[in-house]
């Protein structure tokens, strides 16, 4: 326990210390609220069904701050520090391994999810966005979110081979789910076929619970992402936990 | 008493043993050394003897566990400082210790250890930015953390500047003065000589020898050269019948005198001013550990690395 606690502490001062973590995980959302909500504001709009621009806005880029932390920092972080003997250094260390990922997993939701608070939080202090729903449902479900893409994020940590793999392939990934995801375009300017493909998006379907819950929307409609979102936990977990490797490849 | 038992050990990766049929011990109290070129199988030895490999076949034993069934019982006992590993980026040495220090039933006072490696003053310092001999005393504080019976220190002093080296064996001979055993590796060869107990030499995944410094130079046979030039014709026949010389040779003026013996230098003075001559030039040669590779292995240690 002692080591679990020692182990946070530290963890979270030096993840926070990395200026890509720190940007990403907590500056990035809440700016990119400012930002947009100076550009576009509120005003409620026809085309919006009646609603303001950040009022549908607020979602997808707290959900965005979900996918960079899960398919990037965390994939990326991991396998540098295996690339870079850090890990190998703790296994030298009676530290159980499971201690070790749990106080990892700790910090890394804490940060996610404040991330995503301060983005919603951002549009309803400075821009006076109010949900419609319940608002304590929309925290329930970016907890959700988070542990979903931060097992998604271990995962691709456990097959990545190296770190130039972790960042390539974790930027077009990031990128893929970002377009389809309907936070940084429209999904309604898709063809029917992108829009169907988008659907097996995990982000995408991130931004219907999120965006559904904040309109007022009950569970019972928004089952489909909830049930994909926890599929992805399980599975990603189950994978991570499996293949989680402390050694570079090609060593044992 | 042995801290570690070694009997017949195999490490193999694909094509290559990189661990070849190993036996050694390691007595408490002694600071041991392994020496070899580089992939001789010096670090794979030692990280199945630390339990962070294992191995395929034969028996080791570290302070009587089985270093790769009793793992967390065995950590709490050693220290380990690894050739190829590293901190977490952006974390300072105080946090680095306090953390280390959390992952142990009965770790050290960390302030005192940090005092005693001289890291005091670069406490508050990102272990990253500090220079090579103080993160080096970082990553030995961090294996003394616990108190440890055993320490292994892999390829210590590599990257080191001389001044740095020198201070890094005080460090390791005060860590065996405390009744620790220490288990290290090398291819310095004046390291082994100047710090280590007993010395084995590995290569090609196989210990060549293993004694003494003093001993493994006494097996190799080829004692103290003695050279010097007399005042006129050397007196050979004097020379050769001297206690303990095996060899005299004449090279122009210069006479090169092999032999062996603690009194050689003395009784081939003594002969030569028996005959009415003076040496000049005098020069002694002690054969070094490196003669001793040389000999065993038909190569310099450091061969083609240079």
């Amino acid at each position: 326990m002692r080591a679990y606690r020692q182990l946070v502490t530290t963890q979270l001062k030096i993840t926070l210390r990395d200026p890509a973590n720190l940007f990403f995980a907590l500056i990035f959302g809440p700016m990119l609220v400012l930002a947009l909500g100076l550009i576009f504001g509120n005003t409620p709009r026809p085309e919006f069904h009646g609603l303001g621009y950040l009022d549908g806005a607020l979602a997808p880029f707290a959900a965005m701050v979900v996918a960079i932390v899960g398919l990037m920092s965390v994939p990326i972080d991991i396998v540098t520090q295996r690339e870079s003997g850090t890990l190998r250094r703790l296994r030298a260390t009676p530290v159980r391994p499971r201690v070790y990922i749990a106080a990892d997993v700790t910090i890394r939701f804490i940060i996610t999810f404040v991330g995503t608070m301060l983005a919603f939080a951002v549009g309803m202090i400075a821009f006076g966005v109010r949900p419609i729903g319940n608002f304590g449902w929309v925290g329930l479900a970016a907890c959700l979110g988070c542990a979903a893409f931060l097992a998604l994020g271990y995962a691709l940590a456990s097959i990545y081979p190296t770190q130039g793999v972790a960042i390539g392939v974790g930027n077009i990934l990031l990128i893929l789910l970002l377009m389809m995801s309907g936070a940084m375009v429209p999904r309604a300017v898709f063809s029917p076929t992108i829009q169907r493909i988008s659907d097996f998006s995990p982000l995408t379907q991130f931004v219907t619970l999120l965006r559904g819950l904040w309109n007022g929307e009950p569970w019972g409609s928004l089952w489909v992402p909830v049930v994909v979102l926890g599929v992805m936990l399980v599975v990603c977990a189950a994978a991570a936990t499996k293949l989680f490797r402390w050694e570079p490849s090609g060593t044992s | 008493m042995s801290a570690v038992v070694c009997d017949d050990v195999v490490k193999q990766y694909q094509d290559v043993r990189a661990v070849d049929g190993v036996s050694f011990e390691i007595h408490e109290g002694e600071i041991f050394g392994m020496i070899g070129p580089n992939g001789a199988g010096k670090t794979t030895l030692m990280e199945c003897v630390e339990g962070l490999r294992h191995h395929d076949s034969g028996r080791i034993d570290v302070l009587g566990h089985d270093p790769a069934k009793a793992s967390a019982t065995l950590k709490e006992r050693i220290g380990i400082q690894l050739q190829a590993s590293s901190l977490p980026p952006r974390i300072k040495v105080r946090e680095a210790f306090d953390l280390f220090a959390s992952f142990y039933p009965r770790p050290v006072d960390t302030g005192v250890l940090l005092d005693r490696m001289g890291l005091t003053e670069k406490a508050g310092s990102y272990v990253a930015k500090l220079s090579g001999g103080q993160r080096q005393r970082a990553f030995i504080g961090l294996a003394l953390i616990n108190d440890p019976d055993l320490v292994f220190l892999d390829e210590l002093t590599t990257g080191l500047d001389p001044q740095a080296r020198l201070a890094m064996w005080d460090v390791i001979r005060d860590i065996r003065g405390e009744g620790k055993t220490v288990f290290l590796t090398t291819h310095f060869m004046d390291e082994a000589e100047r710090l280590c107990d007993r010395v084995a030499i590995m290569d090609h995944g196989k210990i060549v020898a293993l004694d003494t410094v003093d001993a493994l130079i006494r097996s190799i046979g080829s004692g103290t050269k003695v050279a010097f030039s007399p005042d006129g014709p050397a007196p050979i026949a004097a020379l050769e019948a001297v206690a303990g010389v095996t060899r005299v040779d004449e090279y122009g003026d210069q006479v090169i005198i092999q032999g062996d013996g603690d009194r050689l230098l003395q009784d081939v003075l003594d002969a030569l001013s028996a005959a009415g001559q003076n040496a000049h030039n005098l020069k002694t040669e002690q054969p070094m550990l490196e003669d001793v590779f040389l000999a065993l292995t038909g190569r310099k240690l450091r061969e083609g690395e240079n």
